[in-house]
C-alpha cells in the first residue's frame, strides 16, 4: 500500500568550519556554508527506504532561508520527491517550528512525519514530540526499524536502558537516529536530475516567537597547552613522561 | 519554591535532586523501582508503574503539577525529552532544553546551555517553566530522613508497547575512572582492540571510545561512548586515539585534567582540544608507547 510520508529537513551551518574569535570568544558565522543536518539525512534515508518498500510518496519541508536550496536539492538526489522550503527561520525554538512545520503538514496529504531525533546544531531533542502533541498524532520516538502494515506503524525505540517494540495507529510521528540507517551517497545521475527539479519556496506566514534574551554567546574557555609532535621520536619520550607521572 | 522532577534514570535523578535541594522543595516522579531514591530529600517519590510511553508519563506529570508547583525539571534522555515537550505544549509553559547550569535572580531563571554542536555556551534569561537538565546538573546529597513514596499507574494511550528488551549492562563506569584510553573510528577494524586492550592495561585505565566506534560498529558497548550524546568524564589523562575531536565528542571529554590525542591527521580539529599531540599512524606509535611504559 502506498503511503505519503514527509520529512523534516533541516539546514544548519557548518559546525566544522566556525572560528572563535580569540580576543573576544565569539562565534564568526560571516561566510559559513550552510549544510545537511545530520539527522536530517537519516530521516530522508528512512523515508526514502520506506518510499521503495511500499511505494508512496517522499515530500520534503524544511523551515529555513533561501540558502536551504543546496540541501534539498541533495535530499531530492536522495529521492525525495517534492520540497518546501518556509523562508524566516531565525532561531532554534522546536515549538514555534512545530508550529510553522504542522501549518505545512496539514496542507500536504501526509500518513506519516519523519524526523531526526535530535539535530547536530541545536541539539534540543523536542522538536518530534512537541510536533506529534500539536498534531495530536502519536509519536514513535528513536525508531530503529521501522515497518508499516496497513494502518499501523510499527518500530522499535531504543533508548538508553532497553529497545522497546511499539505499534501505533498512522497517522504517526517518527524520529529516528544516527544508528538507524546509513544514508546513500546518491549517484550523479541523481544529482545531475536534482539541479532541475522545482522547489516550492514560501515565506513564512505567522508572526515569529521568541523564547529568550541571550545574555552570552561564548566559547567555552579552553586552556590546552596544544603541544604537538610530528616526529615521533621527540614526541613519545614527552608523552610517556605525562603519563608516568600520574600512573605511578 | 516548589519544583516537580522527572528522571527515567536512577543516577540523575539523584542528581537533580542534589540541585533542586539548593533552592526548592521538590517532589520525584521516576520510571525507576530503587527505593534508594527516597534518601535524598524529596518531599515525596512517586513511582510511575507501567508503560513507559511519554505521552502517558506526561499526562500524570501534568496532574501532579496542577496540584501545586512552580517549575519542572526533567532529566535529558530519550524518554526525559518527549515527556518534556509534550508538558510544555499541554500546559502551554515556556521551556529550556538541554541545560547544564541554572540559576535565579531575583524571579528571573538564567539558563546555560550548549549551542552551535557544543562550540559554544549560550547564557539565556528566560519565562522557562520546564527544564531538560543534563547529566551532572549537580551532585546527590544524601538526607536523614526518608521520603515517603506512592505509586501511580502510567495510564494507557494510542502507542502499544509490544515488548521491551532491556540493554546488557556490563557494568563499567567509565564515568569514575582516572585514565582513559579512548579509540575512535582510527582504529579501522575491531581487531585493533587488541592493542589499545594492551596500553590501557599498562596506564591502568578504562578503554572508552567515539559514537560511531560504540554505536555503529558496536566495537566497544554503548556504556563507553564519550561524547554529548553518551557519557561526560573528567580523567586525570584522557587519551584519544584516532579520534577527529568533533565537537560532539569533545562536549563530553572538556572536563578531562591533561588531554593526549594520537592522530594520523596533523588537521584533525582533536589537536586543538588537547594537551600533548602526536601527528603519527596510531599502529606504529601505540606499539612503541606500550613498549616505553
Ligand atoms: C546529535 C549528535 C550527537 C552526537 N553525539 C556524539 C557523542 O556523544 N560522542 C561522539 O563521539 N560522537 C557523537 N556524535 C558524532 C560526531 O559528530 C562524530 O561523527 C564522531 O565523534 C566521529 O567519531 P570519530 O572521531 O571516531 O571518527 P572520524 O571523525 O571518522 O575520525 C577518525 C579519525 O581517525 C584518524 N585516523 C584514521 N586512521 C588512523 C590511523 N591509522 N592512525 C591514527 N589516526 C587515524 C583520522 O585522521 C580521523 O581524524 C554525535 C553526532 C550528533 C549529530
Ligand atoms: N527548521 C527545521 N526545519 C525542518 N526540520 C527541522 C527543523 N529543525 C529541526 N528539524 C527536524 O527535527 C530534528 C530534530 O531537531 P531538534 O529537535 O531541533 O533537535 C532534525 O533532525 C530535523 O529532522
Amino acid at each position: 500500500m502506498p503511503y505519503n510520508i514527509v520529512v523534516l529537513v533541516k539546514q544548519i551551518p557548518d559546525l566544522e568550519l566556525i572560528k572563535i574569535n580569540k580576543d573576544t570568544g565569539a562565534p564568526v558565522l560571516e561566510g559559513v556554508p550552510y549544510r545537511f543536518e545530520n539527522l536530517s539525512k537519516n530521516a530522508v534515508e528512512a523515508a526514502v527506504r520506506l518510499k521503495e518498500k511500499y511505494g508512496g510518496k517522499v515530500t520534503a519541508i524544511m523551515f529555513g532561508n533561501e540558502k536551504g536550496t543546496q540541501v534539498m536539492k541533495e535530499a531530492y538526489a536522495m529521492g525525495v520527491d517534492d520540497g518546501y522550503i518556509i523562508t524566516g527561520y531565525t532561531e532554534s525554538n522546536p515549538r514555534f517550528t512545530a508550529k510553522v512545520l504542522a501549518n505545512k503538514i496539514k496542507q500536504i496529504p501526509h500518513d506519516i512525519i519523519i524526523l531526526g531525533n535530535q539535530s547536530a546544531d541545536s541539539m534540543s531533542g523536542m522538536l518530534g514530540s512537541f510536533l506529534a502533541t500539536q498534531l495530536n498524532y502519536p509519536l514513535l520516538s528513536n525508531a530503529l526499524k521501522i515497518e508499516i502494515n496497513d494502518k499501523t506503524v510499527t518500530a522499535s525505540e531504543g533508548t538508553e536502558k532497553f529497545v522497546a517494540d511499539e505499534a501505533a495507529p498512522l497517522p504517526c510521528v517518527i524520529s529516528v537516529t544516527q544508528e538507524t540507517n546509513e544514508p546513500r551517497f546518491p549517484p550523479v545521475m541523481m544529482i545531475m536530475k536534482a539541479g532541475q527539479k522545482k522547489i516550492n519556496i514560501e515565506p513564512l506566514n505567522l508572526p515569529a516567537e521568541s523564547y529568550s534574551k541571550v545574555l552570552s554567546k561564548l566559547a567555552p574557555k579552553s586552556e590546552r597547552k596544544r603541544i604537538i609532535f610530528e616526529d615521533m621520536d621527540k614526541g613519545l619520550p614527552e608523552i610517556v613522561k605525562v603519563i608516568k607521572e600520574v600512573v605511578k | 519554591m516548589r519544583t516537580l522532577i522527572f528522571a527515567d534514570n536512577y543516577d540523575i535523578a539523584k542528581q537533580i535532586m542534589g540541585r533542586a535541594l539548593q533552592d526548592s522543595q521538590f517532589t520525584l516522579m521516576t520510571t525507576e523501582s530503587n527505593e534508594d531514591l527516597q534518601n535524598y530529600g524529596a518531599e515525596r517519590v512517586i513511582f510511575l508503574k507501567g508503560q513507559p510511553v511519554y505521552s502517558c508519563i506526561g499526562e500524570t506529570i501534568i496532574s501532579e503539577f496542577k496540584k501545586g508547583y512552580d517549575f519542572i525539571l526533567i532529566g535529558s534522555t530519550t524518554i526525559g525529552r518527549d515527556v518534556a515537550a509534550y508538558v510544555s505544549n499541554k500546559l502551554n509553559i515556556d521551556y529550556m532544553p538541554e541545560v547544564f547550569n541554572y540559576r535565579f535572580e531575583g524571579n528571573k531563571l538564567i539558563t546555560k546551555r550548549f549551542s552551535l554542536g557544543g562550540k559554544v555556551v549560550l547564557e539565556e534569561e528566560s519565562s522557562a517553566k520546564v527544564l531538560t537538565v543534563t547529566p551532572g546538573i549537580g551532585e546527590g546529597v544524601r538526607s536523614e530522613k526518608k521520603s515517603p513514596s506512592e505509586e501511580i499507574k502510567i495510564p494507557d494511550g494510542p502507542i502499544k508497547v509490544l515488548g521491551v528488551n532491556p540493554k546488557q549492562s556490563q557494568g563499567v563506569d567509565i564515568e569514575k575512572a582516572d585514565v582513559i584510553v579512548s579509540v575512535g573510528r582510527g582504529l579501522g577494524k575491531k581487531e585493533g582492540l587488541a592493542l589499545i586492550e594492551q596500553l590501557a592495561k599498562k596506564v591502568k585505565g578504562e578503554i572508552a571510545g567515539s559514537r560511531p566506534v560504540c554505536l555503529d560498529y558496536h566495537w566497544l558497548s554503548e556504556e563507553r561512548q564519550v561524547g554529548y550524546s553518551g557519557k561526560k568524564v573528567r580523567p586525570k589523562i584522557y587519551i584519544a586515539i584516532g579520534i577527529s575531536g568533533q565537537i560532539q565528542h569533545i562536549a563530553g571529554m572538556r572536563d578531562s585534567k591533561t588531554v593526549i590525542a594520537i592522530n594520523k591527521d596533523k588537521n584533525a580539529p582533536i589537536f586543538q582540544e588537547c594537551d600533548y599531540g602526536l601527528v603519527a599512524d596510531l599502529y606504529k606509535a601505540v606499539p612503541k608507547l606500550i613498549e616505553m611504559l
